[in-house]
Order: C-alpha cells, then sequence, then structure tokens
C-alpha cells in the first residue's frame, strides 16, 4: 500500500471508530475493549501452536479448549511442552506487553509527551540495575528480584523528577531530558557491572537485557499478571484525570484534579507495572512507545479507552513478537526486545512522520 | 613510558607549539597587533620542525625492524597471514587457554603478559596482569614491548589488532574446533616458541590418555547428553563448539550437535523433547556455584529421573589447551562408569 | 461570593502580595490593574487555592477555602487562563467536556451524564462555538480557542470566574466578545467575576470595581471612576494620562500621553 493509501485507511478506520459523535461514551469502550480482548484470546490460543517443537494443531487446540483436562492424544511431552513451556511463556509475554504499554500510555499523559516511555525516562534501566543487585548479590531468594527491580524504577523514577524541576516545575521537556540523563548514567552502570562478571555470565546477561521471556518460573508469572492487570485498573480508575492532565498541569488543578496525588499515583503503579516486567523478563523496548501511540490515533486520546486498550494491544504485539522470535532461527531463540526494535524502530519512524 | 624510547613525535610537536604560541601570545599583548603575515614564519618553523620530527621518528622504527633478526611470514590458525619474528622471546596471552599451553610446553619465561582470568597454572599469577579477555588494556601491551600477542577467537578483538599492527606487533589467533585443533594449535604455538620438543612429548602423553579413553568406550553404546552452558537463559553447545567434539569421542552424542553455531540460546522446548539420558553441568573453577542446577525445562528427563546429573569442572571444558583432556576424562567417567570405576 | 482578606503570599524572601483584601460579589466585576510584577496573576492564584497564602484568610461563600476540597472548589470558582497546552488531538466539543469534571460523582473516573452533555451544548451555543464543535483544538484560531477556553470554565456553572488576560493576544472583535460573555453571565447567572487585565480601558468599560495593585499592594480600589484618575496612574505607572469620559458610554476614558515619539 502506498504510504497516502495506508494514512487515509487508519485515518478512516478512526473516524468509524471514533463513530462520529467525538465523544467516547461507556458502551463504546465496552464494546471495544470487548473485540480487542477477543482478539488477545485468539492470539494466544493461536501462537501456542507455533514453538521449535512442531504439535499436532488440532489436538494442541483441543487440549487447550479443555483447560487440560483432556489429553487429546497429545503425548506426555507434547502436553508439557505446551501447557509447562509454551502457554507460561505466552501468558508472561501478555503480562509483560500490556504492563509496559499501560505505562508508556500513563507517562505520556502525565507528562504531556508523546515521546514519554518507560526506557526513554531511565525507568527500564533503573529496574534493571535493581534486578542486576538482586541477582549478585541475593540471587538465592526469588522475591529480591521484582521487589528490588520496583525500588530501582521507582528510585529513577523519583530522581528523573527531582532532576527535572525548575522555576517552572517539571516541564516536560526537562522531564524527557532529565530522563535521558538517567538513562544513560545507568546504562553505564549496567555496563560496569557486566566487567566484573566472566564470559558466560555476560554472554547470558546481554541477552536478558534485551529482552528474554524464556526464564520464568510459575511465581514470577503470577506475580507479573497479576500486577498487570491490576495495574491496569488503577490507572484506568484515574482516566479522567489524566485526560484533563494531559492539557496542562495548571488547568486539570484548576478544574478540580488532585494534581499531585495523580502523579503519586501514577509514578508509582507505573514503576510497579515496569519493575515487574524488567524482573521477569529484561528490557523489552519500544513497547510503552508505539503500542499507545497506535492506539491513540485510531481510538482518539481518551484515556477511558486508551488505557485499557493499550494493555490488550501491548499484550497482543508482544506475544506476536516473542513468537517470531522463538520460532525464527528454531531451535535457538532471539531475544524478544529485539523483534520488538525491529518492528517498532520502523514504525515510530512511520508515526513520527504523520505528525 | 619507556625512558629508552625517543621523545615521541607528538611531545616534540605540542612543545615548539607551545613555545610558538607563548612567544606569539607574549608579542601580541606588547605591541599593537600585527598583520599577520609577520607572526607566521615563527608557526612555519615550529611546523616544519613537527614534520621533520615526525619524519625521523618514523624511519628510526622502520630501521630498527629491518637490522634485527629476520621475519618470517606465517598463517595463523585464523588464516592470516602475519610476520613474526624467527626468535620469540617476549609475548603476551590473551587467552586462558593459551596460557596453560605456555606454561605446559614450558615457555612460561618468555610470557610478560597475561589476562586476569589466566589463573592456571599458578606460577602464571607472577606474570603482568593486562586487563581482561574482553577488553584488555592495549597501552599495557604495547609498554610490554611483546613480540607476538597471542588470542584465542573466543575473544572479539577484530578492532584491538588492527591497532597492534600498527605497532609492529604480530597478533597470532588460535581457533580450535575439535580435540585434534587443539593439538595442532599446541604443535604451532611450540613452533613459534622454539618448543618444538617439549610439545611432541606433552602431546604424545596427552594423545596416549585421549586414546585410552576412547579405546575403553568404544564398545559401550554412545550416551545422548545435554550440556548444559547456563540455565537461565538457556545456552547449549553447538555444532561448532569444540566440546560437542569431546563428547563424541568419550562415547557421548551431545543432542544439539546438529544446531548451528558454537553457543546457541536454545529453545526450552527443544530441551524437554530431546529427552537426554544424561546432562552436564559444567561449573565451578572460577564460575563458582552458577549453573549447578538443570534447567526447568530438563527436570523430567530420564537424565534427572535416573540420576545422571553430572557437574564438571568448567575450566577444564571452556579452555581448549591441554587440560581439555582432563576435562575429556571427566566427561568420560562420567558417562561410563562403568568402564571406568577403580 | 469569594473574600480575600489581608493576604500576603511570598514566592521567598519577599513578598509577591502583601496584605490585599477583595471581595467578589455576585453580579460583579472586579478588574485587577497594574504594572507587570505587581502580583495582579499571584493573586488570582491565590483566589482558587492554587497558591498557599502566607498570611490572611480566603472565605469562599463564608466558609474557609482551605476546607473544600480540590472539586468542590472546582465547581464554585473558575478560572480562564492563558490558552492551553495542545499536544494531543482533542476536538472542542471535548475539550469544552473537560469542564464537567468537578460534578463526576467518583474521582478520576466516571462518564459523562446527559446533563453534562446538555450543560456542554448550551455553552458551546452561548460561546457560539456550535459550528466547531467537532473540530479539532488546534485547528481553530487564537481567539476561537480563547472561546474554548472561556466556554470550558462556564460549563463548571462555577459561581466565581477568574480570569488572567482573558483578550491579550485577541482581536478588537473577541476581546469585546469575550467580555461581553463574562458580563452576560454575572448579569443573568448571578457570577462573580475577577479580570486581571492590562487594557485599562476595557477594565473601565466593563467592571463594577477595579483593584490598582503595585509591588503587590493595593494602591487604590473603588469604582473605576475613583480609582482611574490621572494622579493615581501617574503614580502607578509614571506616564501621564488623560482621563475623560467615553462619548458613547460615558465610562473614564484613559489616554495615555506620550513625550513626542515621532
Amino acid at each position: 500500500m502506498t504510504r497516502a493509501k495506508t494514512t487515509e485507511t487508519t485515518a478512516n478506520v478512526g473516524r468509524v471508530l471514533r463513530l462520529d459523535s467525538s465523544r467516547v461514551t461507556f458502551a463504546k469502550t465496552l464494546v471495544v475493549c470487548g473485540v480487542l480482548l477477543l482478539t488477545l484470546l485468539l492470539i494466544v490460543a493461536l501462537m501456542s501452536l507455533f514453538g521449535s517443537e512442531k504439535l499436532p494443531a488440532r489436538a494442541a487446540l483441543c487440549a487447550l479448549i479443555s483447560f487440560g483436562k483432556a489429553s487429546c492424544g497429545l503425548t506426555a511431552d507434547q502436553d508439557a511442552i505446551l501447557f509447562d513451556i509454551r502457554l507460561p511463556r505466552i501468558l508472561l509475554g501478555a503480562a509483560v506487553g500490556g504492563s509496559l504499554a499501560v505505562a508508556g500510555a500513563s507517562y505520556q499523559s502525565l507528562l504531556r509527551n508523546p515521546l514519554a516511555e518507560p526506557y526513554l525516562l531511565g525507568i527500564s534501566n533503573g529496574a534493571a540495575v535493581g534486578t542486576m543487585i538482586a541477582l549478585v548479590f541475593m540471587g538465592a531468594q526469588e522475591w529480591s528480584r521484582p521487589l528490588l527491580a520496583f525500588s530501582g524504577a521507582l528510585a529513577a523514577t523519583f530522581v528523573v523528577y527531582r532532576l527535572a524541576q525548575g522555576r517552572t516545575g517539571a516541564t516536560p521537556e526537562r522531564l524527557i531530558l532529565a530522563g535521558v540523563i538517567v538513562t544513560t548514567f545507568l546504562s553505564s552502570a549496567i555496563v560496569f557491572v557486566t566487567t566484573l562478571m566472566d564470559a558466560t555470565r555476560i554472554r547470558s546477561f546481554t541477552f536478558w537485557l534485551l529482552g528474554d521471556l524464556s526464564g520464568s518460573t510459575n511465581k514470577l508469572l503470577w506475580l507479573a499478571l497479576f500486577i498487570a492487570v491490576a495495574g491496569t485498573f488503577v490507572l484506568a480508575a484515574h482516566a479522567r484525570s489524566l485526560n484533563l492532565l494531559m492539557l496542562g498541569e495548571r488547568d486539570a488543578f484548576d478544574l478540580g484534579v488532585e494534581v499531585s496525588r495523580v502523579r503519586l499515583v501514577v509514578f508509582i503503579v507505573a514503576s510497579l507495572l515496569v519493575g515487574s516486567s524488567v524482573a521477569s523478563s529484561g528490557s523489552v523496548g519500544y513497547v510503552g512507545l508505539v503500542v499507545p501511540h497506535l492506539v491513540r490515533l485510531s481510538l482518539g486520546s481518551d484515556n477511558r479507552i486508551t488505557v485499557p486498550a493499550a494493555a490488550i494491544c501491548g499484550a497482543i504485539f508482544v506475544v506476536v513478537a516473542d513468537t517470531i522470535a522463538r520460532t525464527v532461527i528454531a531451535p535457538r531463540e532471539l531475544p524478544v526486545g529485539a523483534i520488538t526494535a525491529l518492528i517498532g524502530a520502523p514504525l515510530f519512524v512511520y508515526l513520527l512522520r504523520r505528525r | 613510558m619507556d625512558s629508552k624510547a625517543v621523545c615521541s613525535p607528538a611531545d616534540a610537536c605540542s612543545f615548539f607549539a607551545k613555545e610558538g604560541r607563548r612567544d606569539f601570545l607574549l608579542k601580541r599583548q606588547l605591541t599593537k597587533p600585527r598583520s599577520p603575515k609577520l607572526s607566521s614564519p615563527r608557526r612555519a618553523v615550529s611546523f616544519a620542525l613537527c614534520l621533520g620530527l615526525l619524519l625521523s621518528a618514523c624511519s628510526t622504527r622502520q630501521n630498527s625492524t629491518v637490522n634485527d633478526a629476520s621475519f618470517h611470514q606465517i598463517t595463523d590458525e585464523a588464516g592470516r597471514n602475519i610476520k613474526v619474528p624467527a626468535t620469540v622471546t617476549r609475548f603476551i596471552s590473551l587467552a586462558p587457554s593459551i596460557t596453560e599451553i605456555v606454561f605446559a610446553i614450558g615457555a612460561g619465561e618468555g610470557l610478560v603478559g597475561r589476562t586476569t582470568f589466566c589463573n592456571y597454572p599458578p606460577e602464571a599469577a607472577k606474570v603482568e596482569a593486562v586487563g581482561d579477555t574482553l577488553k584488555p588494556s592495549i597501552e599495557r601491551i604495547i609498554a610490554l614491548r611483546p613480540q607476538v600477542v597471542f588470542v584465542s577467537t573466543a575473544s572479539q578483538l577484530e578492532a584491538f589488532t588492527t591497532e597492534l599492527d600498527a605497532h609492529n606487533i604480530a597478533v597470532y589467533v588460535t581457533d580450535s574446533h575439535d580435540l585434534d585443533g587443539v593439538f595442532r594449535s599446541i604443535e604451532r604455538i611450540s613452533d613459534l616458541l622454539g618448543r618444538r620438543p617439549q610439545a611432541d612429548e606433552l602431546l604424545k602423553q596427552l594423545r596416549g590418555r585421549v586414546a585410552a579413553v576412547e579405546d575403553k568406550v568404544k564398545p559401550q553404546p554412545p550416551v545422548r547428553v545435554f550440556y548444559q552452558v547456563s540455565d537461565e537463559p538457556l545456552y547449549t553447545i553447538g555444532r561448532d563448539a569444540f566440546i560437542t567434539d569431546l563428547l563424541k569421542r568419550v562415547g557421548g552424542i551431545s543432542v544439539t550437535a546438529d544446531v548451528p553455531g558454537a553457543w546457541p540460546k536454545y529453545s526450552a522446548e527443544s530441551a524437554l523433547a530431546a529427552r537426554p539420558d544424561a546432562i552436564i553441568l559444567p561449573t565451578g573453577g572460577s564460575m563458582g556455584d552458577a549453573n549447578s542446577n538443570v534447567a526447568a525445562p530438563l527436570k523430567r528427563s530420564p537424565a534427572v529421573a535416573n540420576h545422571r546429573v553430572y557437574k564438571v569442572n568448567e575450566d577444564h571444558l571452556s579452555r581448549p589447551g591441554p587440560r581439555s583432556v582432563d576435562g575429556l576424562e571427566e566427561l568420560a567417567r562420567a558417562l561410563h562408569p562403568e568402564v571406568f570405576s577403580k | 461570593m469569594l473574600e480575600a482578606r489581608d493576604i500576603t503570599v511570598r514566592y521567598g524572601p519577599r513578598p509577591a502580595v502583601s496584605g490585599v483584601s477583595l471581595t467578589l460579589a455576585p453580579h460583579q466585576v472586579t478588574a485587577i490593574i497594574g504594572p507587570n510584577g505587581a502580583g495582579k496573576s499571584t493573586m488570582l492564584r491565590t483566589l482558587n487555592g492554587g497558591l498557599e497564602p502566607a498570611a490572611g484568610e480566603l472565605l469562599l461563600d463564608g466558609e474557609r477555602l482551605s476546607s473544600y476540597s480540590r472539586r468542590a472548589i472546582a465547581r464554585r470558582v473558575a478560572v480562564v487562563a492563558q490558552e492551553a497546552d495542545l499536544r494531543f488531538p482533542v476536538t472542542v466539543f471535548e475539550f469544552v467536556l473537560g469542564g464537567r469534571y468537578a460534578w463526576a460523582s467518583t474521582a478520576g473516573w466516571g462518564w459523562e451524564t446527559s446533563r453534562d452533555v446538555e450543560i456542554t451544548r448550551e455553552v458551546l451555543r452561548e460561546t457560539q462555538l456550535e459550528l466547531l464543535s467537532s473540530r479539532l483544538m488546534n485547528e481553530l484560531s487564537g481567539g476561537e480557542r480563547q472561546r474554548a477556553v472561556l466556554a470550558r470554565a462556564l460549563a463548571t456553572e462555577a459561581g466565581v470566574l477568574l480570569l488572567d488576560e482573558p483578550t491579550a493576544n485577541l482581536d478588537l472583535a473577541h476581546q469585546a466578545a469575550i467580555l461581553a460573555l463574562v458580563r452576560s453571565r454575572c448579569n443573568t447567572r448571578g457570577a462573580a467575576a475577577l479580570v486581571v487585565t492590562h487594557d485599562i480601558n476595557l477594565a473601565a468599560e466593563f467592571s463594577n470595581q477595579v483593584l490598582l495593585m503595585k509591588d503587590g499592594r493595593t494602591v487604590a480600589f473603588g469604582r473605576p471612576e475613583e480609582v482611574l484618575t490621572p494622579e493615581i496612574l501617574k503614580e502607578v505607572f509614571a506616564v501621564r494620562v488623560l482621563v475623560d469620559a467615553h462619548p458613547v458610554t460615558g465610562v473614564p476614558r484613559i489616554t495615555p500621553v506620550h513625550e513626542a515619539l515621532r
């Protein structure tokens, strides 16, 4: 499709979805989210049929539908592959994608900048440093990883926010600048720690840093899923405040928004979301940037619909990207962050040129 | 800096430039600004001096190498043509495997530099360290004035080799994909260092031990092995890893022997589907207790069910050198205990 | 009704506003004029709770301002500031509808009721933006955007309107339109309005009382005729002025007399 046609089609789709009444209603949100949720379920089911080992499609689908109760003719090994390896990994991908997309969407609304993203703001790196400290010093305790990741993300958030305080408050430009400073500083900290590791550790760590969904115990998976869902709900509950905040903190304050409280909630919840994602799968980039953008392009800027929609679309994006990462050079694997970057970067350039 | 070296051209240039600049500035302060034409002779003089020093420095270096003992051209194990002196008395090793080879053939006195990871044999600790395997200090290396620097393909040193070439330090790259390749490495390094007789003796012993093992395991059926390089993320050995060859020689067959590459990141599903009969966990040594647990997808494999999970000293297996045979014997004892019980 | 008693606001060691008192009563438009840095906008920001006064009292409908929640204040006091920062695409309708936030039953969530929509439509009619309601805000001209900002403030149904230089950067037609809207709100619905402006003649035209500030203090407070005298204005602005009566409306007309500039 030519560029002009693609633009037109996207705009038309957008117009249809906005239903030309230019207002988001409860009914519309329900419909859109319902459709997206259904799509996510279909994608999850479909992607579980792909992997480095071939599974008989019909038997696999039958087993999925019966929630693993019926064997449907799968061998014990195939059953283990489907339910112990593939499905948990797909669910983790959904949790990570949803968390990062929602965190990105909230930062963009709060900071009034479409470029705000957990990675750019140094929050992903903060969580990575926290995870690294947990791995090196408290490797035995599993809970230390998400806990320190969350602390790292939160610490980075507050450092960025303090750095960005000027006489006129923390303008979005200063926040992005502060975020870039913190990101680059933390990146060098990460590189420094890797120089203290031996060769084999470095290899596996570098892979993890690029986003790796292959290693996760069940406990971390449930934590990640819980945080993704709970975080989305909490942020969606502040969607109307975020709508006003998007038009300026002062205006929002005048119209009745408790700005500092909402800001605190968004920072904490977003740090939790980023922390849990990074603790379980390293830094998967571009999800928090590209997905909210696409969602806003098609559905408008009202956070009451874009926050839940971004969560679901982020989940879909990462699940698909991870399926590519684990099948394209099977039985070897690529880090999922490489695929999200490969798709996300050109997509982002395209979006930038549209504005 | 080495005090015997000639004042480097850079130092000379900056000296003259400073002098010229200082006079120039002084003159400007005392008198009215001159026209540019009058100040340029001073600049031209310092420039000419710099150029002269540079050229002379280059030529003296050239002269010194030509006057030394003769050189010959050889091809290293990565297929590169390099020029090495006929007698090598000063050299640096940038890989633990090479350090072990050097000491095993009795060439330790010529070793003037090593990496921080070169911890075997104990005598190696007396040699000066120039950094780690990934980012060694080029200044240190140059300051030690080696004639040859030995490098292993395991380190990514392409950019670095061009810099050493510029200082006329030969870089010899070792690259062994199997045990025979390791033995060849030992031979060629010993040729370079003039220790061929010692190497021959060493290789006779090593080859003998290998043959002994191979004979004992020949009648045994091969054991399907999964070699776990790291548990999370899951890494294993591929087609090009020399451990794959080792496993073959000890009556095992790596279930990932056909996977392209040397250290692939492996899919959990495929690890599960592989159902290995034995699992090797390289750990200990420099690694500490990392990788001492079987990765999750393998927890229900026959290997775990039959308690055939073996920990092996990682240092023996990750360094293609004389201790690889130690590693080979460890693997053989692990996979075929019935043949090797004392 | 909003009352400010002896307000002092500090930004650091020096007070930006000291000892200013003001009452905004229904049906009344009050103008604040004064040189740059006089503390006019600071005073305005303090009146809706945006800035904490270091001393003095603020009473909204008889109760202390600090006893109201943020949303409760927003239902009673609305601010019309300079143009909004519009980085995200939002339609005029959605923008004005945002003014109904303070009336939501839950903070931060909830959907607009049909009453909200009705009021928004009415306010858009009032400000003559009905035809533009489905256009994006950044497609509008400066004057139309300012009307939309005023419409949003009107949609809050607040009894007190605080306007910070609403006519800056607007052409004559739009200046008149905005202030006429404010005036009509005050007349018909009994709202109280405070307008911070640099345009002394507009202040004279539309306001019932004028507060003249300099260096954070009240210089004069009263009806336009009382405050806008040549002596007082010369003292505050260091510019000679002529004051006569507007030929049509009769309100004070201030004409500055500059040194020969040509």
